[in-house]
Formats: structure tokens, sequence, C-alpha cells
């Protein structure tokens, strides 16, 4: 476990793309993909837990993930999300985004 | 999709569980891995917020959430909800019903085709009482080219004689243009076609009096005294409205049930048909382009019959203004009325809404304090007036329900249209729309209080701050004061009205209605000729009959004023058309006793007259006879041939003059008559007339048996009293009366409920004071005087601004009005002295209160 110095708060909109992301693994309830996108940043990324559950609908909403009732691991009734058509092809274009965005801070930010 | 935010709380519960359940692995204490799961996850409501504003914008879900808890606020105090909603059912109730009567008969357009374009013709002036015309004039109307319709009319009851049964039936007889005026179709058979004696049935009668066998088409019928064939059944919703005969105006709405063609023939021999009238203006025609028309066209028709006399006069008026014209200033007073009780109404609620508002102080400053806004607040108070408003609304539709029954049960015949009233579209609006207004209204009242609130003020004491209740009861003072007012306003309204009624029912000694029963047979000649002599001889046996029975002391017959006839004096020339028209009667010797008519001068008419003679009423000898005794006056009168004997060309004696008597249309002004004695005339229908003793209904039965006996085959009217005849004649009247006193009564109470709230509500808050009056030496008779005189300040301002109100407010009522003037004193005072005294009475329980505060226990209260 990283000491809390080392994390990060996830920037504005990000969260969308991780959600994205880790529903293309295959569905998940809104815990596990808390806890993914912490397990798979190695600790580095902090999902605050209550703004999941917003960005969730906003991503209902614009159809971009659905959702279905399923039964979990330990026998529990359980939400899971997953990726629509739709919404594996928004991945493509946000991941594309943040390519380029990433790509262009890492130019600004490069010693000279 | 389901429902996205159906399960965001079991989900949002199952990932803290999740999440606990993970600290507990790693060896926390249940209690610490739900703590440091919460922490996590941040504000769970805020987060179902956020998550429920995805889909529903905030605005949208606050007004939800607002409602959710006007809801709650409502249920939570029952009593003080169902003060609210009991006295908006009531007063919406009120309202709706009213409403609904000024939709039907206002409002709806009439059941024909293209109804704004139709009008009611009349070759009479205003105030002429004659209201047909004359074959000669729809002849020559028919060539008119402003109208493409044009309809001659008339309707009567008699009976139709069809597959071997005699059945009392109400005719019309029309002309052609009616069907397509109508807009007519046959449910069963056909349509009439022009100029044939045919006969069109209507589906009630058809199905009621002929078992609805289909067989009666084609059949041969006669229909009053003519025959024809049945050709068609009009469809069961059929229903026209025409104006109905004056004497009929007053009745009981009468559906046709048989309708049969006629042709409007031209003047033979002096004899002129005559009729009602319908047009049907051209497209795009003015009403002022048609009456050009029609005026020049009867100037011409009376150049061509130099020997009907004329006169150029006319009235042309939209079909609708004739129908319901006269109801429409006591239907606008009425609804005005009843916006009153409501105004009233609301002034209560407002009032409970202020105090409750006073007492909610700490409620809503805990709101503010949290951070709700002022704009929140106050949306949220609007919506708590609102739910209860449209609950008040909702159950006032119910109220208007039974209203509506009650008022067309009670007095059906007192506006026309009136059995048409129901609760449509429009009035359901109408509800809905006055319980929105109603709402902001009352719920106005405590937006002022909460503007002022201050959290910390309400707060820190811990208890109602003082100015801010002050406040409250000066304000709730106000509101009662102005329903008092608006509930004297009321009652003066109701109380003209009464008197009205009762100088209206007022009658003259030796008039006693209620013991004095009527027939009418409408003799039937079948056809014969020359009939005066049986006519005369039926007249004379049934009252030879009638007078032998016991518990009649009195029998008379007379033909009821069936004719307006111009009268002529002897050694007076004037042209025909100036000469007066007098109500013209045969009767009886024994009439005027029977009837308990009081003879003024002269002597009353025997069955043995030498000659024809004639009795006037005052009101004629007033009119006609203005400065001299019109006993020994040599008259006669003109009139369809036969109506009079004497009428023909004789000249008969004035014998006697009697006091004037309404024995059929009570709130008229008398109106000119004349009495002749029916052995030198020809009585087409004959009245009997019977004083009786004992319970009249018994003897009515009685009668009518014995006088259906004498001649089976001729068609007997019901025996009614001549009460009820008056009665029913004063129908819109009583309608008036009795919704104005409702409502006046309604206001009433309402005030008495006001003053009652606002006098105790004030108690209650001063009883502090009063404990320290009465520390301080205050009997209890000081304390009681204290608060009457408070209730007694509200009353008595509430008076004088409602006196100076009902002054001018009656003034419209004074249409309405007999033989009271609209600011009569004694109608005031008796109205001023009854609202003085509710208020008091209002009082008397919260003074009683006060005189019965413990100043130990008032003292150590607080």
């Amino acid at each position: 476990m990283s000491t809390k110095d080392t994390r990060v708060e996830l920037l504005q909109g990000t969260l969308d793309l991780l959600i994205l992301r880790t529903l293309l693994l295959g569905p998940a309830h809104g815990h596990a993909i808390t806890r993914a996108i912490e397990q798979s940043s190695d600790d580095v990324l902090q999902v605050e837990q209550g703004s999941l559950y917003p960005a969730l609908h906003r991503l209902l909403k614009r159809r971009w993930i659905a959702f279905e009732h399923g039964t979990s691991e330990n026998n529990r009734r359980a939400k899971y999300y997953r990726l629509t058509p739709k919404g594996r092809r928004q991945l493509t274009v946000e991941t594309g985004k943040w390519e380029t965005l990433a790509g262009a801070i890492a130019r600004v930010l490069r010693p000279v | 999709m389901t429902d996205p935010l159906a399960d965001l709380d079991s989900e949002i519960r199952d990932h803290l569980e999740r999440e606990a359940q993970e600290h507990v692995d790693r060896g926390m204490t249940p209690e610490a891995a739900r703590a440091a799961a919460l922490r996590k996850f941040g504000n769970v409501m805020h987060v179902k917020e956020s998550a429920r504003a995805v889909w529903i914008p905030a605005a949208i879900d606050q007004v939800v959430q607002d409602l959710r808890y006007a809801v709650r606020m409502v249920r939570r105090s029952p009593g003080f909800s169902a003060v609210v909603i009991l006295t908006l059912a009531i007063a919406i109730g009120m309202n709706t019903a009213v409403f609904s009567v000024v939709n039907a008969v206002l409002l709806r357009p009439l059941s024909f085709p293209y109804p704004e374009r139709l009008v009611w013709l009349t070759a009479s002036e205003a105030g002429e009482g004659f209201e047909l015309v004359g074959a000669q004039d729809v002849i020559g109307w028919r060539e008119a080219t402003s109208l493409d319709r044009l309809v001659a009319y008339d309707e009567y009851d008699s009976r139709v004689l069809a597959d071997g049964l005699v059945l009392p039936a109400r005719l019309a007889s029309v002309s052609d243009d009616f069907w397509d005026l109508a807009g007519a179709t046959a449910a069963l058979g056909r349509r009439p076609l022009p100029g044939q004696p045919e006969v069109m049935l209507s589906y009630p009668f058809f199905e009621r009096a002929l078992g609805a066998n289909p067989a009666i088409i084609g059949a041969p019928v006669q229909v009053g005294n003519r025959r024809g064939t049945v050709v068609g059944v009009l469809p069961p919703a059929f229903h026209v409205d025409l104006v109905p005969p004056a004497s009929f105006a007053s009745l009981a709405p009468h559906e046709i049930d048989a309708y049969y063609g006629i042709v409007v023939r031209p003047p033979q021999n002096g004899m002129v048909q005559l009729f009602r009238v319908v047009g049907r203006l051209k497209p795009g025609v003015s009403i002022e382009a048609a009456r050009a028309e029609l005026l020049t066209i009867r100037t011409h028709t009376a150049a061509r019959n130099p020997a009907i006399p004329f006169k150029p006069t006319q009235r042309v008026l939209p079909l609708r203004d004739k129908l319901v014209g006269p109801a429409r200033p006591t239907l606008l007073i009425l609804l005005a009325a009843v916006a009153a009780v409501l105004l009233v109404g609301c002034a209560n609620i407002a009032s409970l809404l202020l105090a409750r508002a006073t007492a909610r102080q700490k409620e809503l400053a805990i709101r503010t304090a949290v951070g709700a806004g002022r704009a929140r607040m106050l949306r949220q108070l609007l919506i708590e007036s609102l739910v209860l408003a449209v609950a008040g609304g909702a159950a006032g539709v119910l109220v208007a329900k039974a209203c509506l029954e009650v008022m067309r049960r009670l007095i059906p015949q007192a506006v026309p249209r009136l059995l048409e009233a129901s609760l449509d579209g429009r009035v359901l609006a109408f509800a809905l729309a006055v319980s929105v207004v109603t709402a902001l209204g009352f719920g106005i009242a405590p937006v002022f209080s909460v503007w002022k609130i201050n959290a910390f003020d309400v707060l820190k004491d811990g208890t109602r701050t003082v100015s801010a209740t002050a406040a409250s009861v000066r304000v709730r003072s106000w509101l009662v004061t102005g329903e008092v007012a608006l509930t004297l306003v009321l009652l003066c309204g109701a109380g003209l009205l009464v008197k009205s009624l009762a100088r209206i029912t007022a009658y003259p000694a030796g008039f006693v209605p209620q013991q004095t029963l009527t027939v009418t047979v409408a003799y039937n000649t079948n056809g014969m000729q020359n009939t005066e002599v049986r006519r005369r001889e039926y007249a004379a046996e049934v009252l030879q009959r009638l007078q032998g029975r016991s518990g009649v002391h009195a029998v008379g017959m007379t033909t009821n004023a069936g004719g307006r006839l111009r009268l002529f004096v002897e050694g007076v020339t004037v042209p025909m058309e100036e000469r007066p028209t007098v109500f013209h009667s045969s009767v009886s010797e024994g009439y005027a006793q029977a009837i308990g008519m009081r003879v003024a001068s002269g002597r009353w008419l025997t069955d043995r007259e030498p000659e024809a003679a004639f009795v006037v009423n005052q009101a004629l000898a007033r009119r006609v006879f203005p400065s001299e005794d019109p006993v020994g006056k040599r008259i006669q009168v003109d009139g369809p041939p036969g109506a009079t004997a004497a009428a023909g060309a004789k000249f008969g004696t004035v014998v006697g003059v009697v006091a004037d008597l309404k024995y059929a249309k009570l709130d008229t002004a008398a109106e000119p008559e004349i009495f002749a004695d029916y052995r030198h005339a020809n009585p087409f229908d004959m009245t009997f007339v019977a004083r009786v003793d004992g319970d009249p209904r018994v003897t009515a039965l009685d009668l009518r048996a014995l006088v259906a006996g004498i001649d089976r085959s001729q068609p007997v009217s019901d025996v009614k009293t001549v009460e009820t005849v008056l009665i029913d004649s004063i129908a819109p009247r009583r309608f008036t009366v009795f919704l104005l006193g409702t409502f006046a009564g309604a206001a009433l109470l309402l005030a008495l409920v006001g003053i009652y709230g606002v006098i105790a509500y004030s108690v209650s808050l001063r009883t502090r004071e009063i404990g320290v009056r009465m520390a301080l030496g205050a009997a209890r008779g000081d304390v009681m005087r204290i608060v009457l005189r408070q209730g007694m300040v509200i009353a008595i301002v509430g008076l004088v601004v409602g006196t100076a109100a009902a002054l001018a407010a009656t003034r419209v009522l004074t249409g309405l009005l007999y033989d009271v003037t609209p600011g009569d004193p004694a109608t005031f005072a008796t109205v001023a002295a009854l609202v003085a005294a509710t208020a008091l009475a209002a009082c008397c329980g919260p003074a009683l209160k006060a005189a019965r505060v413990d100043p130990l226990d008032a003292l150590r209260c607080e």
C-alpha cells in the first residue's frame, strides 16, 4: 500500500474514461469498478467513491454503458454495469483524446 | 430499461458493505470498518442527489421533494387540514356548481347547428306580452334574402291517439324548415316531407308510450285534432331549444313528445294564424341588416293586407338572448355572490395559515439556518397551499355534483336549460383554476411572516417572537373584518330577496290558494261545428256535479285569461292598434267566491245575465277609466270570433269592479283584466276552481276522477292547488333566494369560525398578560370585557364597511326586488343585528376561557 503522499486525485472528466476502460474487461458492480481502478493504477489513483455513482448515471444516460442485475461471488444481488457498443466506440475516442492531451502536457513539461 | 435510480439506495448500501468487509478482512472491528467505509464514500445524501440530478433537473426534483414534504405536513396535522379542505370543498363546490349552471345556460351554444346565426322574431315591441307573429308576416319573411331558414311553430299540451291508445303528450307544430334548422335526422323511418301531415315522435315518447314498437312507423295517428301518419322517430339525444309559450315559460321544462308538419296559410275571412318564429341568418349577414330587411317586408305585407292592424314594431334578437337573456343578470349575481363566499373562506384559511406560520416559525428558522433560501421556503409554503387547495378542489367537485343535483331536483323550471348543466371539461377546468388561484390567494398570507424571519432571533429565544405574533393577530383581524363586511353584503342581498318573496306571497284576505284546487279541461270538439252550446252545457254539468261534493264549498269556472284582446268602449273612437289590450276570461257565477276575488264596486256576474255582462278589475279601471266609474259603461272586445258572443258586434255592460288578484303569476304587476259571463261566451280551455276543506291532495284525486268521468273523451289535466301554480310562477325567484340564502348562510358560518379563530388565538397568546392583569386585581368580568371588546371592534368595523358596500351592491338586485327598496332599512338593521349577535356568540367561548385563567398558572407556565 502506497503512502498518502503518492496518491493523486482524479482529474475532472477522467473518471468517465477510467470506468469505460475498466468495463472493457467485462461487467462489474460499483465497488468492483473502484477497486479495479485503484488496483490497476497501483493505488496511485484514488476514486472519490461517492463521485463514482453520479458518473455511472452520467454514462448510463449517454447510453455508453448499460446495467443488469446479477448475483455476485458471495451470492448477493448486485447491479452489474457493462459497456455498450456505443460506449466501446466512445472509449476509443476518449482514449485518443487522452493520449493527445497527455502527450501535449508531457511535451510542455519536458525539461528544455 | 428499468429506472436506473430505482435501487440506488441498496446499491450504495451494498457498496459500503463490501468496502467494510474488506476492512474487516484486514482486521478492523466491524464498527471501525463501517465508519472507514462511510468516510471514504463521502456524503451519501449528496451522492444520491447528484446521481438523481443526472436524470432529473434539480429544480423539478426540488419541487417533487417540496410536494412530498407538503403532503407529509398536510397529513401530520389532520385537524387543521380537515378544516381547510372542508372549507375549500364547500366554497369551491358551490362555485363550481354555480359555474356549471352559468356554463350550461350562458356559455354552451344552443343545441342547433349554426347556433350563433339563429334569431328569434316577433312583430311586437318589448314589454308587450304578446309575441306571436301573424301568418301574413311569416309568409312575407320567407322571401327575405337575409334569412336562409324560417320556422313557424307552436307548442302545447294535448294528446296523441295512436295504436288504439289515448296518450297525453306535448306537441309541437312546425313548418317545413324546422327539420333543417334543428339539424334533425331520423333514428327510425325518415323526416317528414314538406307540406305533408306527417308526424315525427321523440325517442323518449316512442319508448315510454309506445313500447319502442317500430310498427308505429307508417301508422295513422291523431295528434291534437289533426290526423296524420307517423313517418319517423328522432334520435334519443335529439333536443331543441325553442322559445316556449309564455304561459309555460316558468313551468317545468317540457320536452316535446311529437312534432307534426304544418302549412302556414295566408289570412282568410279575418282569421289569422299565429306562430312563434325562429329564423337562421345567412352566413355573413348581420342582425341589423336582417332587421332592416324584415321591417321593409312587413311594411309591404301590411300594404297588401289592409284589414289586419299594423304597427311598424318588431324585435329580432339572437335566439340565445331570447331564451336565456332574462336569466343572465340573476346568474351573474349568483356567481358574484358565490365568489364572495369563496373569498370569505379564503380569508379564514389565510388566517389559519398565518396562525400556523407563527407556530411553525421555529421549524422554518431551522430550515433557514441549514441553508434553505427564502425563495425555496416561499415555494415550499406555496406548494403546501397548493396541495391543500387541490385536495379541497377535488372534494369540491363532489360537493358541486351534489349541489347541482339538489338544484335540479328542487327547482328544475327555475332557469332555462338548467337540466343541461353538468360537470363537463370546462367546469372541471374552472374548478382547478379556482383551486390554484385560491391557493395563491391564501398562500400569500404566511409568506409575509416568513419573509421577516430572523433565524437567529427565533432560535435564540426558543419561543415565538412577540412582535411577529402581534403583527399576525393584526393581519388576521383585518382579514376577519373583511369577512364580516362581505358576509353582511351577502346577507343584505339575501334578506332583501327573502323580504320580496314574503311580500309576493302575502295573499290578500279571502284568497286561500293552498285550499283552492284547479283542474283544466281542454274541451275537445272532435271536429264538430257550432259547439258553443255543448261547451256551456258541459261546463254547467261539471259545476253542478262539483257543487254537491262534501268538503267542497265553492265552485267556479274560468277560461283563465286565455286571450289578450283589444277593448272597445262605446262612444270612444280610437284606431284599432291604440285600443288597450286586456286579458279576457269567461267565468261562472261561483268563480269569484271560489278563487277568493273581492268585489270592489257594483256586483259580480250571475249565470243568468239577460245579455252579455262584464266585470273588470281595478288595474283595467285605472288604465281605461282613470277618472270615471266603469260600472254602467258599455264595452266589447275583439279577438277570435266566438271567444265571447258579445265580441262579435254587441256591447255589454260593465256591472262591477273587482280588486286585482294575482291568481296565476305572482311577481308581475296586475294586468288589466275583463271577466265575461260564460253563458254568453264560447269557453275553450275550461278551468274549474273549487275551494275545499281538509287535505287538498285527497280531494284532488276525487275531483279529477269526477271530472274525468263526466265525459271520457275530454282530456283532463292534473288537479293542482292554486298555490302550486303560483309557486311555480315564481320558480326563478325561489331559485335565487334559495341559492343566495345558502351562500349568505355559508358566509355567516365562515365568519363565525373566523372571528372565533382569531379571538381564541389572541386569548391564548395573551394568557400571560391576562394573568398579570388578574394578579394586579382585574376581575373576571373585566377580562371578559377586554376579550369581547376586541371581537366586537372587529365586528363593528366589518359592519360599517359592509353596510356601505351593501348599499352600493344591493342596487344590482333592483330588478329582482318586489315591493322592497334596495336600501331597505329594516332589512339592513335585521342583518346587522344578526351579524353582531353572531360575532358576540363567536367571542363568548374565548372570553369565558380568558375569565377562567388562573393567574398563578399563567405566570408560572412561561
